[in-house]
């Protein structure tokens, strides 16, 4: 069986790689008794996988991975045992028992939602947001490996709203079409016409798709 | 640190290159809340975090303090140089890894000493946390500075910026400095009195109390106490049983990688082989091995507190454990399910058993790593490297039977007694190295053979037979290396060489007096920091400073001293009496050998101190004084 488990990457740990992260959680694993499993080959390593990596800077509130381990356990005794192996700043905070045919996280993967919050707030964002919402289209520039690509994001925006300091942005992010925050505000001031503020953002949420609703991507 | 300091902080730290190094919160990182306790010790290693966290002693340490109730250790590393510089610029102290708290908040600041290059960011670090640099200019509420490891045994060229050393092995003598200091402060002493406590602590070395005064030609003319608090020989401290010693069972796991990412066992403290040129070989002195048992033991705790997947064992010369085999075998036994690999670093090159390149490969097949040090068997006799050329061979060959195709060949230059036959015995040797792989049937050979020579340059160590000896000069160097160079121009060989004006620094540092201190200092102020990494090291600026101190590097590096010219660090007792070196540099220049004294005591003049297992071999001619070795 697999275990999907949620687990938080605080601020203090922003600055950590996603190779970094990996390794960090492996050697949890390994800390933590579990009966896990490795991959075949040469240098076999921990079964293991990321929803989603999650950028250099970045906090995350809930991220989530999938852990395949030998024979069946309960999800309390999972926890009872990864919990005291994690470092205090990467806390467990639930995890989810579901069988080997079950998707990969990653695979259902649909959108994630981001908060970024500003030192300053400049005046009248509130309004620049809704403007930019209301064009018929958000015409950017991705960066892809082989340059700069003009794309229309629009569609890949689900959610933008700001509350006090705080813009909450809900993205497109799976392997169809990718819209990273750093791009959404580089957008969105250069509209605006202002100069980008310093902001901290934190990947709040995963979400996956059922229904054509979204769901939490632990629960699907 | 304040808040608005901390804010500072966060903001640095989205400018820095590496900011991941700066930021704490490891798994198994102690942090206690800061009033839960009376003392804080700021653990300083004063160089990078990566190479500050591949130090063994760090940990111990760390460990050890973090174990006592009423104390916390936390970390503080040498910032990368765009941290320091914006640091500075943004107004933010240098903090400790656990709880931010800038360096002058501690009650004590401790540095461990481990190379000379990286004594200038000791300056940078007490500058940036905010404690006043020169111990004269500290006032009451200032931490105590103090250092140890092995460059603290001549601790005169960082007089003016230490309150006091620690001499010798820091487990216990940390206890008591940190009990001492703790007693001092709740009795409201006044700081000049709390330093003459520690003067009264076995192995401590409190400068302020000491004189020293010179001749015309700047050779030291005396040196002793002026205070009757402080004795006029400092003994180093020995740990007798490191068994019984503290160890750590869990250490920080890091999340970047850093130069040495694994656990360590230390299974033994010192080494008997008496190579003339080695420093650590008398520091460490005598050896002590940590029981099987115990070393079972702690790599079982390490392995469940830690997860990581390698561990390697240290000690000055692993292959003289006398249960080595053994030893690997119940590890791997151990380790077995647990995936872990177990690696052999700094193996001698006659002491490889086949057997044990078996089983390490078992496990991991990391790069083979072998020290002949010189060319020739004279010279090897000269610096007592008890190897052959036919170990060597032996060696290299079984290494290439187990599937090894890589070595790496540690060489000298410049030692004394050196000749060009020398240099051209280390292309010989290295050749020989290659025709032993072409000598093994093809199948029974890994590919692709590689042979990598790299060349250092001799630094005379103070506490080695050669602490008399000159350094040879920058352009001698630069000939021999040029010369080393063709004699290596060789297929399937590699050389690597050292930058020789860094070897003279270090010559000039590690044999300096006190008036070192003003040349260290006057490098920091011209931006001297970080010397040990290359593209910092500004070696022009080094030789201003010796200029604005009046003071000449040759006088240092290049000269030969007399036996009757009193030393700085004479009266520092390291255990290995300044006769027995005498009478070793003496036999080197007659190209005799010493036996190691694991096969009987030579009389190093530890002997006395009760702390060493060899003696009981008895030697060979009872009727000799103590001191007087005896050899072969
Ligand atoms: S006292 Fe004797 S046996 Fe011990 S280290 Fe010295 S020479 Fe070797």
């Amino acid at each position: 069986m697999k275990m999907i488990v949620v687990f938080e990457k605080s601020p203090r740990l922003r600055h950590i790689g996603h190779l970094d992260l990996m390794r960090a959680m492996q050697r949890a694993m390994r800390r933590s008794g579990l009966p896990l499993r490795y991959s075949q080959g040469f240098n076999p390593h921990i079964l293991l996988s990321f929803a989603a990596p999650l950028s250099v800077g970045m906090p995350g509130q809930r991220e989530i991975m999938e852990v395949p381990i030998e024979g069946t356990m309960t999800e309390a005794a999972f926890s009872a045992m990864l919990s005291p192996a994690l470092p205090p700043d990467l806390p467990l905070l639930s995890c989810r028992a579901v069988p080997d045919e079950h998707p990969a996280p990653m695979a259902l993967l649909a959108a994630a939602t981001y908060e970024a919050r500003f030192q300053d707030v400049p005046s009248g964002l509130g309004d620049a947001v809704e403007r930019y919402l209301n064009q018929p289209e958000i015409p950017a520039l991705r960066k892809t490996k082989s340059g700069e690509k003009p794309c229309d994001l629009k569609p890949m925006i689900y959610g933008l709203t700001l509350t006090g300091d705080t813009l909450r942005m809900t993205l497109a992010l799976c392997e169809a079409a990718t819209c990273k925050p750093d791009l959404l505000l580089d957008s969105l001031f250069s509209f605006a016409g202002t100069a980008r503020p310093r902001a901290l953002i934190t990947r709040t949420a995963l979400w996956g798709q059922e229904g054509g609703c979204f769901k939490p991507l632990e629960a699907l | 640190m304040n808040d608005a300091e901390k804010a500072r902080l966060e903001e640095l730290l989205e400018k820095v290159q590496k900011p991941a190094q700066y930021i704490g919160g490891e798994m198994n990182a102690v942090q206690k809340p800061w009033d839960s306790v009376k003392t804080h010790f700021a653990f300083c290693f004063p160089d990078t975090y990566e190479i500050a966290m591949s130090h063994l002693g760090m940990k111990i340490l760390y460990h050890l303090i973090n174990g006592k109730e009423d104390a916390a250790c936390e970390r503080v590393c040498m910032p990368c140089a765009d941290m320091a510089d914006l640091m500075r610029k943004e107004n933010v102290p240098l903090f400790s890894l656990e709880s931010r708290a800038a360096l002058n908040h501690f009650e004590i600041i401790g540095f461990t000493l481990q190379y000379e290059m990286s004594f200038t960011n000791i300056l940078e670090m007490l500058d940036l946390g905010r404690v006043p640099v020169l111990a004269a200019d500290r006032t009451e509420g200032d931490p105590i500075v103090v250092a140890g490891g092995p460059c603290a045994f001549n601790p005169e060229p960082l007089t003016p910026f230490i309150d006091a050393f620690m001499i010798g092995d820091g487990e216990d003598v940390m206890h008591e400095l940190v009990d001492c200091i703790r007693d001092g402060r709740e009795a409201g002493k006044p700081r000049l009195d709390i330093l003459r406590a520690l003067a009264g602590l076995e192995g401590v070395y409190v400068p302020c109390l000491y004189e020293a005064t010179y001749h015309e030609d700047g050779t030291l003319a005396s040196f002793s106490p002026t205070d009757p608090a402080a004795p006029a020989v400092v003994k180093k401290r020995v740990v007798k049983d490191l068994s019984a010693a503290i160890y750590p069972d869990s250490i920080p796991v890091p999340y970047t990688e850093i130069v040495h990412d694994r656990m360590v066992l230390e299974i033994m403290r010192g080494c008997t082989r008496g190579c003339r040129f080695c420093q650590a070989g008398v520091l460490y002195r005598p050896v002590r091995e940590r029981s099987m048992e115990r070393l079972l033991e702690l790599a079982d705790k390490l392995q469940k507190s830690t997860g990581y997947e390698e561990m390697s064992l240290s000690s000055l010369s692993s292959g003289d454990y006398s249960c080595l085999p053994e030893l690997i075998r119940a590890l791997m036994d151990q380790y077995k399910d647990k995936r872990v690999s177990v690696s052999l670093p700094s193996m001698r090159i006659d002491n490889i058993v086949k057997q044990s390149l078996e089983e390490t490969q078992k496990v991991k097949k990391s790069g083979l790593t072998l020290a002949p040090e010189a060319g020739t068997q004279r010279l090897r006799d000269v610096i007592n490297k008890g190897v052959t050329e036919n170990d060597l061979i032996r060696a290299v060959t079984d290494a290439f039977e187990c599937g090894w195709s890589s070595v790496k060949l540690y060489f000298m230059m410049g030692l004394p007694t050196e000749t060009d036959e020398d240099l051209q015995g280390i292309g010989r040797l290295a050749k020989k190295v290659v025709d032993a792989y072409y000598a093994l049937p093809k199948e029974k050979r890994a590919k692709g053979v590689r042979v990598t020579c790299s060349a250092s340059v001799f630094v005379p160590k103070p506490f080695t037979p050669f602490q008399w000896a000159p350094q040879d000069t920058i352009e001698q160097v630069r000939e021999k290396q040029a010369a080393l160079r063709q004699y290596l121009k060789l297929k399937c060989v590699n050389f690597n060489w050292h930058e020789s004006p860094l070897s003279m620094l270090e010559a000039c540092i590690c044999r300096g007096d006190r008036r070192m201190g003003r040349v260290i200092y006057e490098a920091w102020k011209l931006g001297c920091r970080l010397d040990g990494w290359s593209e910092h090291f500004r070696f022009d600026l080094w030789m201003k400073a010796f200029e604005a101190c009046g003071l000449d590097p040759a006088f240092y590096a290049y000269r030969e001293r007399p036996y009757d010219e009193l030393l700085p660090w004479q009266f520092i007792d390291a255990g290995v009496s300044q006769r027995y070196l005498m009478l070793e540099n003496e036999r080197a220049k007659a190209d005799k050998t010493t036996r190691d004294c694991r096969h009987g005591c030579n009389g190093c003049g530890l002997q006395s101190w009760g702390v060493c297992d060899f003696v009981e071999h008895p030697p060979l001619k009872d009727k000799e004084p103590a001191q007087a070795p005896i050899f072969d």
